[in-house]
């Protein structure tokens, strides 16, 4: 017993180091990769011993700040998809299939186009306005009794459509006000320090609050009534998992737009390699959901080179057979 | 249950009735349409086919503002244009007054209003309205001709068409000599420019959208002697500031959307900065709406003066 407990220990080593490693990887191979490529060695140079060379100049203030906002984003929208599915006992839940992306999509939407010289750090709180909106209408079904999965990933996938058509519908009438798929897909093409430092403060915070709560989120999802025998305050858990769900999601599409999927891919690789303890499922969301958004930005690059297309398209071009391999699945267990 | 059964039925009954009726209304309507339409009428060629229209239509309306360009262009006036509700836009565009009634966005056009204007022919444009070719054939002959996305060269085509279809084949040469002649006269005032690399583009809040050598006013600048920065089939290209650093053009004009705009923070970064456009003083912020909206005959002129103004006045 013991031995195998030791055996399962060493396998989470092994899997965190190659995450590690296969994240720092990821951040060289994006920094390398864009309009005209850099060579590892350069990208290196560039980064240790920066000149004032273009080359320096472009790593150092346009493919590395875009590089690590990639990573921040990727893992707030992981953790944030890890603590829904985690509150909801729902394997299909995300930000993106439960409106909360849409919502604050939307939010910023009406926000730029009633007021357009609204600067970016105070969308943020548009944005989680908007998260609120969504996620709430969806959690409400939730608490209406007796939903199944499938029935509430259905409910949530309608709010979101219908938070996208009225996204859609504003940019429409306001001709051109905004970029229409950007607002409906997302992307991270052109971004600076500037937004990393509006993202930061959040993501971090965020990040670490959910960390902090996995261990109580681990109990709740052995059952409510188990939870609250054991002395924890069900309530108020699912209370603050979901005010930082909406900072994680709320501030991560007011810098890049509602990015689907991660939020819900991610938890379910990460409870696959690591097995079902929070405590060890949100962090390792955080480094997987990063390393995804960073490989999915570097595929993005392809779509259209040598012009950018927004990262939302590929991973909803991964993230959407995920989906229905996920629904399929549920619907052979037990609900 | 059984009730339940009952009133289901009954209920299909009642909509497949409804819609019976409804049919009818509209074969009806089809057949009245066809008995006052007795005149002469003209066979013209469009995107989506070939359509009859009655000999010098008087009551036409327009979808796109490249037709109320081209109308403006022979002198005919629109009674119906979809002006996005933006009636100072259309003042504009034909430079002064004009009575027209709005039929709604170009995106969303209202098919109600431009039915209740009894038209008699409708020019649509091939993108954005094909999906309704045929509800608006039921109102009025339509016929769908490039505007969103058109080259230049596809632009003067639609001019044809539009000539043709409204009778005015005549005018429509004269004009387009004249358009030839001021574009000749244009490119001489350019001619120290000429071959240098251009990139006209919309910023907006989140995005940097260069317009290629296929889009409409990268093509006129090309037929002016200037070179677009970006060769391409298509017309639009979304651009980060490493890109365009690497195009660096010679000119930039930007066609800025209200607000927050990208390259507002792009202007801090030394790349920015060590553009070729940038050190020479040469990025002009000029009007989206004659730039990128009106694609047309006579505002391309508009757009040619403007550019020979903004390149000649910030040389002295």
């Amino acid at each position: 017993m013991n031995k195998n407990i030791k055996k399962q220990r060493a396998r989470r080593y092994i899997i965190g180091f190659i995450s590690v490693f296969l994240l720092i990887a990821g951040i060289f191979i994006h920094v390398s990769v864009g309009s005209s490529s850099i060579g590892i060695t350069d990208v290196i140079k560039a980064l240790f011993q920066p000149d004032n060379s273009k080359q320096t100049t472009v790593i150092q203030t346009l493919r590395l700040p875009r590089a690590v906002l990639a990573a921040l984003i990727g893992a707030s929208l992981a953790v944030a998809g890890a603590l829904m599915q985690a509150i909801t006992r729902n394997s299909l839940a995300s930000p993106q299939v439960f409106g909360v992306n849409a919502g604050a999509s939307l939010a910023i939407v009406v926000a730029t186009i009633l007021f357009p010289e609204l600067h970016s750090k105070t969308t943020v709180y548009f944005a989680f306005l908007g998260s609120a909106l969504g996620g709430i209408t969806v959690y409400l079904f939730a608490a209406g009794g007796k939903v199944t999965h499938i029935k509430l990933a259905l409910a949530g996938m309608a709010v979101h459509l219908f938070l996208s058509s009225l996204t859609q519908g504003v940019i429409v009438l306001n001709e051109d006000a905004t970029d229409v798929l950007y607002w409906l897909v997302g992307s991270i093409n052109g971004k600076n320090w500037s937004h990393v430092l509006i993202l930061l403060p959040w993501s971090v915070f965020g990040l670490l609050a959910a960390f902090i709560m996995g261990r109580s989120i681990s109990i709740l999802v052995l059952g409510e009534n188990m939870a609250t025998g054991l002395g924890e305050k069900v309530q108020w858990i699912r209370l603050v998992s979901g005010v930082i769900v909406i900072i994680l999601a709320g501030s991560s599409v007011a810098v890049a737009g509602p990015i689907g999927f991660i939020g819900l891919m991610v938890p379910h690789i990460a409870r696959k390699l690591v097995g079902g303890d929070y405590q060890r499922i949100l962090p390792f969301s955080a480094l997987l959901g990063g390393i995804l958004l960073i490989y999915a930005d570097i595929l993005s690059r392809f779509i259209a080179y040598p012009f950018e297309s927004p990262v939302g398209i590929v991973t909803a071009l991964i993230g959407a057979p995920f989906f229905l391999y996920l629904a399929r699945k549920g619907r052979n267990i037990k609900q | 249950m059984k009730t339940g059964r009952k009133l289901k039925i009954v209920s299909v009954m009642a909509i497949l009735s409804i819609l019976l009726v409804l049919a009818g209304c509209g074969a009806k309507q089809d057949s009245t349409d066809k008995e006052s339409s007795n005149n002469q009428k003209v066979a013209v060629k469009h995107e989506l086919g070939t359509t009859k229209v009655p000999e010098n239509p008087k009551r036409i309306v327009v979808l796109e503002l490249s037709f109320v360009d081209a109308l403006h262009g022979l002198g005919i006036k629109p009674v119906g244009i979809a002006d996005d509700n933006k009636k100072d836009m259309i003042e504009q565009l034909v430079n002064g007054k004009m009575k027209y009634t709005s039929v709604g966005t170009r995106q969303q056009p209202n098919l109600e209003v431009i039915s209740s204007l009894k038209p008699d022919l409708i020019i649509a444009d091939v993108q954005r309205h094909k999906a309704i070719y045929k509800d608006l054939q039921q109102i009025a002959p339509t016929i769908e001709l490039n505007s969103r996305e058109s080259t230049y060269e596809e632009n003067i085509d639609a001019f044809k068409t539009i000539a043709k279809a409204t009778g005015k084949d005549k005018k429509a040469e004269e004009r387009l000599n004249k358009h030839e002649e001021t574009i000749a006269e244009l490119k001489k005032e350019v001619k120290e420019e000429n071959g240098q690399t251009i990139l006209p583009a919309v910023v907006r809040d989140t995005s940097f959208q260069a317009h290629t050598s296929a889009s409409y006013d990268g093509g006129f600048l090309e037929n002016l002697g200037f070179k677009d920065a970006v060769q391409s089939k298509e017309a639009y290209a979304e651009m980060n500031l490493e890109q365009l650093s690497d195009i660096n053009p010679d000119i930039l004009i930007l066609a800025n959307n209200e607000g927050k705009l990208l390259t507002d923070e792009w202007k801090s970064n030394p790349l920015w900065k060590n553009l070729k456009a940038v050190k020479n003083h040469k990025v002009f912020v000029v009007d989206r709406n004659l730039w990128t909206r009106f694609r047309g005959v006579v505002s391309s002129e508009a757009i040619g003066k403007d550019t020979v103004k903004l390149l000649h006045d910030q040389q002295k």
